[in-house]
């Protein structure tokens, strides 16, 4: 894990390569999805990763499009998948990095059952969800994380209050959860940093505002609630970071930093037989056995 | 005296009363003996404990062609309890049940703990009772119930005049139990030898020499193994380089997800239980995408759930290889009845057009050797292959020459798959418009290469585009994979017999056997009637089945569904006008039903013929003329 300072180098000019022009981007003039884009790359050269090395797993959505806006091998399965997908990838081949960037929608709505064993099974896989707590491509209906900090007096099956991602995974059993805020790219991309060192499965929040379809959560919203995680928070203890979290709803903000970080002991594999001369010539007699 | 060939049913209550134990241990020893044995119908419900289950074993010289009919030779009643509707008389539900298909001559042996019964009617028709209070003497003489197993079994092969030293049931059971003591093997040998007392004091006490039947060894005859059809396919899938397996509990396909557990890990691979179906088919596709050959299995009710990824691969290209052991459908249908449903979901589930090939094996070593080909497939066509089979394939259990297995071993390519060198040369384009639609790929990693995969629609880049000739281009290139498929890989039916101005019995899947039999009775009989057997069923090979189809005088297809999937398609594809012979009520086609159809249709010029009998009889030659 690192402990050094910031990533203060810009971010390398490899990570433009194989990518649509910027000029190209589909996202809206000051979406936070930018933000997340920068540090992304600034975590990635800071790294020095190779993007053959890199395998980037977007979700349906406005967010998952950045798997095209930056180098490295780029994937796009079905609304919900990218923690299913990753698991399999990573269980045929551990030497791949890989991350899974989605959006809340994607990550909490349609692909919750995968988000909740994904923090149980622990593969080596960082997911970065950029939320923003609408679904912005498809006009702006409300997400599970929607109607963050409104008084909202009466609720209703339709019209149901947000839950919290972070409480989630701690009580999945995610081993690294973390929270980042896009309007303060160069500390997101610390603790991207900090996610990609962990030995297991690091879920990253990040608070990505929507400017075209979330007029309520904009940035100067989150810049007045956002605080650092304090200095003394010991993070590999699951009852302080349940305290922490509790402490910051009383006070009505939400923190930004690593919340809770304890590696896993694993088993290591090693990538699966996967060419010709790994395949041939198996001797049967293991699976003939049982059947005499 | 009929030697080396005979059904046995043996039934009783689910968990409780060893019926799987008793047929896996007749099944395992007789194949040791170097007999052929078939088990192919494996009667139970879908509790874990309680119901009726049955399951009937046939024991012959040489390999049977198929189940045959339902008449029984021997018939082994393990309930011992009280009837919970009427305590006052023991629970007889085998005997009640599958009394009625005991043969005339045959045997009755049943489990008398809890009193006899009366059998004046089956003694009537010549059949020959045998009560063994198995239960009784586990538990005390022997203290320990469960070998009343054993009991049985030993009184089994006393009829049977078979193993009567006890050579091939002390050789087995040395094996299995003597890691765990001595004591062990005794108490079963003794159990074992109980039960064949008791069968001589009734052969004694009435007089009887034998029962009319009774298995002989073939030693050194070629070493057979016992197995299940799961089984060969697992094996064979390994044998193909698959290396990841991911599954979600459910019957019938939870067997092979239990034998990729077991078996992956020796050969390198890995083995996942989904937290749902949907997490099992794209932690699949994920592997795949990593380059290891995937396969995900599963029946009906999971392969709906998967469709989305279906699509997806199609158009994302990534190879994977999908086993759908069909049950009868839909919703939760009957979990543990066959049917053959699913052929119009596998070739035509999901939104839009995409490639697919859908396989179906047609017998236990097909499954071994058409799933070889499955993985190839999916190689060069970089999309979903569907391998249907069923609940009877999955779970028949017959003995298999060990050669077969050695013998099939393959040479494995991994077609289209780039290396840094050939990045290097050529560039890279994941989704090059090609001639043939197959692009080259690479698997991630690889220095000097980068892909971007996409379900959305993109340009040969992997960018996403709407643009329309790009659209256009890219969609064809896809679907051109399926006239290559059909020019360079499609394969015919198999035809048994001359198709031309006859009677054609058109089937797919595990019904093959059963047609192969009713040919045979039929040629008996005087009409001659050929099969055609189509495994291959997606991209529908017209080119290959027309020709033969058109010749039939009528077509009949026969399949295990209500609507005759296969029939429709043939008149879709072929346009040809098609008879259909229907059974959907959860039990596997029998001789009788195809001899009986093949009759309405041929002679009485029926449209189609649905089998209606819960357990249908054999129908006498010439009924009618």
């Amino acid at each position: 894990m690192s402990t050094q300072p910031a990533a203060k180098a810009p971010a390398s000019k490899i990570w433009e390569e194989n990518a649509t022009p910027r000029h190209r981007i589909q996202w809206c003039p000051g979406c936070g999805d930018y933000g997340v884009l920068s540090a992304l790359k600034m975590a990635l050269t800071r790294l020095e990763l190779m993007p053959h090395e890199v395998l980037l797993i977007g979700g349906i959505g406005c967010s998952g499009q950045i798997r095209n806006y930056l180098n490295g091998n780029g994937f796009h399965g079905t609304h919900g998948g990218p923690l299913a997908y990753a698991v399999g990838v990573k269980m045929a081949n551990p030497d791949l990095r890989v991350m899974a960037l989605a959006g809340d929608g994607d990550t909490f709505a349609i692909g919750v059952e995968n988000f909740v064993h994904t923090c149980r099974r622990d593969p080596e896989v960082t997911l970065i969800v950029m939320d923003n707590g609408v679904y912005g491509l498809t006009t702006g209906q409300r997400s599970p994380t929607g109607g963050l900090g409104q008084d909202q007096p009466e609720w209703s099956e339709e019209d149901p209050p947000p839950f919290s991602p972070l409480r989630l995974a701690l009580s999945a059993g995610a081993t690294f959860v973390a929270q980042s805020f896009s309007g303060d790219p160069k500390h997101a991309a610390e603790v991207y940093v900090e996610a990609m060192e962990h030995p297991g499965f690091a879920f990253v929040n990040d608070f990505s505002p929507c400017v075209t379809y979330n007029k309520f959560n904009t940035y100067e919203w989150f810049k007045e609630r956002v605080e650092p995680v304090p200095a003394d928070h010991d993070p590999s203890d699951l009852e302080a970071a349940w305290d922490l979290l509790a402490d910051f709803r009383r006070r009505g903000r939400s923190p930004l930093g690593v919340i809770y970080r304890n590696p896993r002991k694993r088993k290591i594999y090693k990538r699966v037989p996967i060419w010709p001369q790994e395949l041939e010539n198996i001797d049967l007699e293991p699976m003939l056995r049982g059947f005499r | 005296m009929v030697t080396n060939r005979l059904k046995v049913l043996v039934g009783g209550v689910q968990l409780r009363d060893g019926v799987g134990t008793v047929i896996d241990l007749v099944g395992r020893i007789a194949t040791r003996a170097g007999l052929h044995v078939l088990a192919n119908e494996r009667n139970y419900a879908s509790t874990i404990y309680g119901a009726h289950q049955f399951d009937p074993l046939l024991i012959c010289d040489e390999p049977p062609i198929s189940h045959g009919d339902d008449e029984i030779d021997i018939l082994v009643a393990l309930e011992f309890d009280a009837n919970p509707d009427a305590p006052q008389q023991p629970n007889r539900d085998t005997i009640l049940r599958h009394g009625e298909h005991l043969k005339n001559g045959g045997v009755l042996l049943y489990d008398a703990s809890t009193g006899t019964v009366a059998t004046e009617a089956f003694e009537a028709r010549g059949i020959r009772i045998f009560p063994l209070p198995a239960r009784q003497i586990a538990l005390r003489e022997l203290k320990r119930e469960v070998v009343k197993n054993m009991v049985v079994t030993g009184a089994l092969f006393r009829l049977l005049e078979f193993d009567m030293d006890q050579t091939f049931l002390r050789a087995f059971l040395e094996e299995r139990f003597l890691r765990k003591g001595r004591e062990l093997v005794d108490l079963n040998l003794t159990a074992a030898r109980r039960g064949r007392e008791m069968v001589e004091g009734v052969l004694q006490e009435r007089g009887w020499e034998n029962v009319g039947f009774r298995l002989e060894p073939r030693p050194g005859r070629e070493s057979l193994l016992f197995m299940s059809g799961t089984d060969a396919l697992g094996m064979g899938a390994i044998q193909a380089g698959c290396r990841f397996y991911a599954g979600y509990p459910i019957t019938p396909a939870s067997p092979l997800l239990a034998f990729m557990d077991q078996h992956l890990y020796t050969y390198g691979g890995r083995s996942l239980q989904g937290q749902n179906e949907r997490e099992s088919i794209r932690a699949a596709l994920g592997a795949s995408l990593a380059g290891a050959r995937a396969m995900v299995g599963s029946s009906g009710p999971g392969i709906s759930l998967k469709v989305e990824e279906f699509g997806l691969a199609g158009t994302a290209e990534i190879p994977i290889v999908v086993v759908d052991s069909q049950r009868a459908g839909p919703s939760t249908g009957m979990p543990t009845k066959t049917e053959q449903g699913d052929l119009r979901m596998a070739v035509g589930a999901g939104h839009g057009d995409f490639p697919r090939i859908v396989l179906a094996p047609s017998t236990l070593e097909e499954c071994y050797t058409l799933i070889v080909e499955a993985f190839d497939l999916a190689d060069k066509y970089q999309c979903p292959v569907f391998f249907l089979t069923d609940l009877t394939l999955a779970e028949v259990r017959q003995s298999v020459p060990e050669r077969f297995f050695q013998e099939s071993m393959v040479r494995i390519t991994r077609r289209g798959v780039l290396q840094e060198d050939d990045l290097r040369r050529d560039g890279f384009k994941r989704f090059r418009i090609t001639d043939s639609g197959i692009s080259p790929r690479i698997f991630p990693g690889t220095p000097g290469g980068i892909f971007k995969i996409s379900g959305t629609e993109h340009d040969e880049f992997g960018f996403v585009t709407t643009d329309p000739p790009k659209r256009k281009a890219m969609l064809e290139k896809r679907m051109r994979k399926m006239e290559t498929y059909l020019r360079e890989n499609a394969r015919g039916p198999q035809i048994y017999g001359d198709p031309k101005g006859r009677p054609v019995l058109v089937g797919w899947g595990s019904s093959k056997p059963v047609l192969l039999e009713a040919r045979a009775r039929l040629s008996q009989e005087g009409m001659e009637v050929a099969v055609v057997q189509i495994t291959h069923l997606w991209p529908f090979p017209i080119q290959l089945v027309k020709s033969v189809l058109e010749q039939a005088s009528p077509l009949i297809i026969c399949e295990q569904n209500y609507s005759g999937q296969l029939a429709d398609l043939i008149q879709e594809r072929c346009l040809l006008p098609t008879r259909r012979i229907l059974k959907y009520n959860g039990r596997v086609f029998y001789v009788s039903d195809i001899i009986r159809g093949v009759r309405e249709i041929v002679r009485n010029g029926a449209a189609e013929f649905r089998v209606a009998e819960f357990m249908p009889v054999t129908v006498e030659a010439h009924e009618g003329d």
